[in-house]
């Protein structure tokens, strides 16, 4: 199993170098002239000299060869170079955002495997019957309401009609319930679901009706055969619901106004702050790779025809 | 045995879902007496008082203060210069005696000296300001008296001292020789006690302030992003105020006027929201269509129906509560009939078709309308705009893009109308007189078919420097009224600051320019 991380390590080179090419490309050869929003920003009129300066100072004026260069050197020292909106380093300004977006999605994730989970368990267990159409709809609303939506939905009942939560911000554990539940409620309804048809799919198993005839309790039977085998469709799935709760806190953190790295890449995006886009998709997809790759670690612990399956081959 | 499980799980599910928390009423956290709660969509940024972006303006002129201050209708009043001379091309000022930055570094001549060369030490970032290209030096008469030397008798010298940047003055001691500051101290009534990067900035007195302390101790500035959110959070009172031209949109404005527990205010005009309308490109070449299109718009219904009345329909380049600008040029009108005559008798026909286009020699009367395609506000008046004018058979097509597409087109004149709002006090208008000269202004490009386009440039430089009152009067009255009859701008509205808070929660004045929020005249109760 070592030599599997270390092997997944690995390609996390060649995936970063890829990665940072091609959206250096995207980011440079798309519309638009990011000098000149630059000078907007500031409230400039752009000038033709205010223009070559904003570029000469952003380093535009360099073939794009050498500006790609220039950032890969820096990035080779941990040097993500400075957010042209802020002046600041973008390595400091990621590293000050991610702990919030980390939080808000491991929040998310806890709730979605909480949530998910036994609900779908639930929903199997009595299938057919009103919990089962109770969840099921549920899972059905729950996928269909946009995040952001259903944030202003929290908002307006939990901080405006009731004065319970906070509208916004990252003070104190209340602060942090809404923009949760917003985050993790589409991706605990795939959970239910997918939980759910893995238990019927695994009930029907026969060799449940032989730890029945042995008599084991039902207590044992459910989680020992029912639960832990059910358990590697949603496992799987939530490799990707990382990416998923990581990718939707930022519309989350921008209702919210949680101080997060999503947030901060939407006002990059707005800015078209390259620097800052960067190095955003550069940390990203390494936070992505780890999570999957610790996806992949878990599913293998959970199922052991995987590791012997490692091992034989 | 079913239901227990059940029972377990539902409860199991809504006791995590739900883990109850020690929550305390978000009403009562901002209710610190003289506490004042406000948001920002970033945080104030480094605080460089000749510095742009990332520096927010509202910031900066918290802390750092002009020599004078321009106060609403153009006035100039004394702020850290308390009398002032022009000796022929110079400017003299005698400095407020007793003022000290806010790390106790005395405000003299040396101080401004040392600011106004470190501005112009990098004279290229604020190549935009003419005033910076003119002053050639600073010199210290005495350590209370300062001479500004320059290149000609600039007569805008004093507004555009009275900018937000650059020409603002933080101590000699911060100020580092490549630039910027190493921390922010000014001598305004506020200074910066707190950043937490992402949530908020605090503000709190200036102790050794040399005016009257302002009434509220502390402001503190949420970072809060987005619209809706700023005007839920006002709802539940986690923040107090929010003020500014786009702070909240017209339906949420209308919203909180017409809701008993919050005041509402609309500030004088500030600047004006216009399209420009190209006089180098057919068919707005022609004088006729470009009055046509003046009054083939109902500039009332678009205030009445897209910008839901919180801002006044505007008929001039210029509100006439800006400085040379109360002419009393005749209005164009909404008249529809007139405008049909306009075209008919300048040979645009319509098609024999019910509802078509006009057509001249086998041309069609039709043009692109510009705006940037995120902005929703500019999208709806775009489109009622296109609604009016194809009523007399112009044919508009709307070109949505990305801002910096939109940006290009304005520079390179390839647009038939295109948004461009003018720059509002202290700027106007003079500043916005002078860029009309640049080729990378919509402005420029607007004008640049008009016949007495050069006549147009030389008189602005003129006025620029012109000494004489009645002089420079006479030539922006001629100024504006030829740019009025030539109908190159349509303007729809005068753009207002707009501000919201609670009922009973004190005293909120307005600014004198667009960009500075009076937080020292603000007090509780």
């Amino acid at each position: 199993m070592l030599g599997f991380a270390v092997r997944r390590l690995l390609t996390l080179v060649p995936l970063l170098l890829i990665v940072s090419l091609v959206f250096f490309l995207m980011l440079r050869l798309g519309r638009g002239d990011p000098a000149l929003d630059y000078l907007r920003l500031s409230q400039l009129p752009p000038t033709d000299d205010a223009l070559a300066l904003a570029r000469e100072q952003l380093g535009l004026d360099q073939p794009l060869a050498a500006q790609y260069w220039s950032w890969l050197s820096g990035a080779l020292r941990l040097d993500l170079g400075r957010s042209w909106s802020t002046g600041r380093p973008v390595l400091e300004e990621v590293l000050h955002f991610l702990p919030a977006s980390l939080q808000l999605a491991g929040t998310a994730l806890l709730l979605v495997v909480l949530v998910g989970l036994p609900l779908g368990l639930l929903a199997a267990l009595y299938r057919d019957r009103w919990p089962d159409h109770l969840t099921r709809a549920i899972a059905f609303l729950g996928v269909s309401l946009p995040n952001f939506w259903l944030g202003f939905l929290l908002v307006l009942l939990f901080s405006v009609q009731l004065g319970w939560l906070p509208a916004m911000g990252r003070d104190g554990p209340a602060s942090i319930i809404m923009p949760a539940v917003a985050t993790a409620t589409m991706s605990a309804c795939v959970t239910l679901r997918l939980m759910r048809s893995a238990v019927l799919g695994v009930l029907g198993e026969r060799h449940l009706v032989f730890a029945r005839a042995r008599g084991l309790p039902r207590r044992t039977i459910l989680g020992r055969h029912v639960v832990l085998n059910a358990m590697i469709p949603p496992l799987t799935a939530l490799g990707l619901h990382v990416g998923e709760l990581l990718g939707g806190a930022m519309v989350v953190e921008m209702v919210f106004a949680w101080p997060g790295l999503g947030r901060y890449a939407l006002l990059a995006i707005t800015n078209r702050d390259f620097p800052v886009l960067q190095g955003f998709v550069l940390v990203m997809t390494l936070v992505f790779v780890l999570c999957n790759l610790l996806v992949d670690l878990a599913y293998a612990w959970v199922d052991p025809r995987i590791r012997f399956g490692a091992r034989a081959a | 045995m079913e239901t227990p499980l059940l029972r377990r799980s539902l409860l199991a599910t809504a006791t995590l879902a739900w883990m109850p928390q020690p929550v305390s009423r978000p009403r009562a956290a901002t209710a610190a007496a003289r506490s004042l709660t406000f948001s920002w969509p970033v945080n104030a940024g480094p605080l460089d008082p000749h510095g742009y972006s990332a520096n927010q303006m509202y910031a900066q002129s918290m802390l750092y203060e002009p020599l004078v201050r321009y106060v609403e209708g153009g006035g100039i009043q004394p702020a850290l210069a308390t009398a002032w001379r022009q000796e022929g091309r110079d400017w003299v000022f005698t400095l407020r005696r007793g003022v000290r930055f806010s790390d106790g570094t005395p405000f003299d001549a040396a101080a401004v000296v040392a600011n106004i060369r470190a501005v112009l030490g990098r004279r290229q970032n604020h190549a935009w300001l003419d005033l910076v290209a003119q002053i050639e030096d600073a010199e210290a008469v005495d350590a209370g008296t300062v001479r500004l030397r320059l290149a000609h008798a600039y007569y805008p010298a004093l507004p555009e001292l009275a900018l937000i940047r650059p020409l603002r003055f933080a101590s000699p001691a911060v100020l580092r020789p490549e630039g910027g500051v190493s921390a922010p101290v000014g001598t305004g009534p506020w200074v910066l006690a707190e950043t937490v990067w992402g949530e908020r900035d605090v503000f709190t007195r200036n102790t050794l302030y040399w005016g009257e302390a302002p009434a509220l101790e502390r402001v503190v500035v949420k970072v809060v992003a987005d619209a809706n959110t700023r005007a839920l959070t006002l709802e539940t009172g986690e923040i107090d105020l929010t003020y500014g031209t786009d702070q909240l949109d017209g339906d949420t404005f209308r919203r909180f006027a017409t809701d008993p527990r919050f005041t509402t205010a609309v500030s004088p005009p500030l600047a004006t929201r216009m399209l420009a309308v190209n006089s180098g490109r057919s068919p707005t070449a022609e004088l006729a269509v470009r009055q046509a299109i003046q009054h083939g718009v109902d500039r009332e219904a678009l205030v009445r129906h897209v910008l839901l009345d919180a801002e006044p329909a505007a008929q001039t380049l210029f509100a006439p509560n800006f400085p040379y600008t109360d002419l009393g040029l005749p209005p164009f009108g909404f008249d529809r009939a007139r405008a049909e005559a306009l075209l008919e008798e300048a040979g645009w026909v319509r098609a024999a078709q019910r509802g078509g286009s006009r057509r001249k020699q086998g041309q069609e009367l039709a043009f692109d309308l510009c705006f940037v395609g995120s902005d929703a506000l500019q999208k709806a008046l775009a489109e009622a705009i296109q609604g009016d004018l194809a009523r007399i058979g112009m044919a508009v097509r709307l070109l949505g893009e990305d801002a910096a597409t939109f940006y290009g087109r304005q520079r390179s004149g390839e647009f038939g109308m295109i948004f461009a709002d003018t720059w509002g006090a202290p700027y106007d208008p003079h500043a916005f007189l002078g860029s009309m000269r640049q080729p990378a202004h919509a402005d420029y490009q607007a004008q640049r078919g008009l016949p007495m386009k050069a006549e147009i440039d030389r008189r602005i430089g003129a006025v620029l420097v012109s000494t004489e009152e009645e002089h420079r009067a006479a030539e922006y009255r001629w100024l504006l009224t030829t740019l009025h009859e030539q109908a190159v701008y349509l303007p729809v509205s005068f753009l207002t600051n707009k501000l919201v808070y609670r009922k009973g929660f004190g005293t909120v004045p307005f600014g004198d320019t667009r960009y500075e929020i009076p937080f020292a005249q603000m007090r509780r109760g």
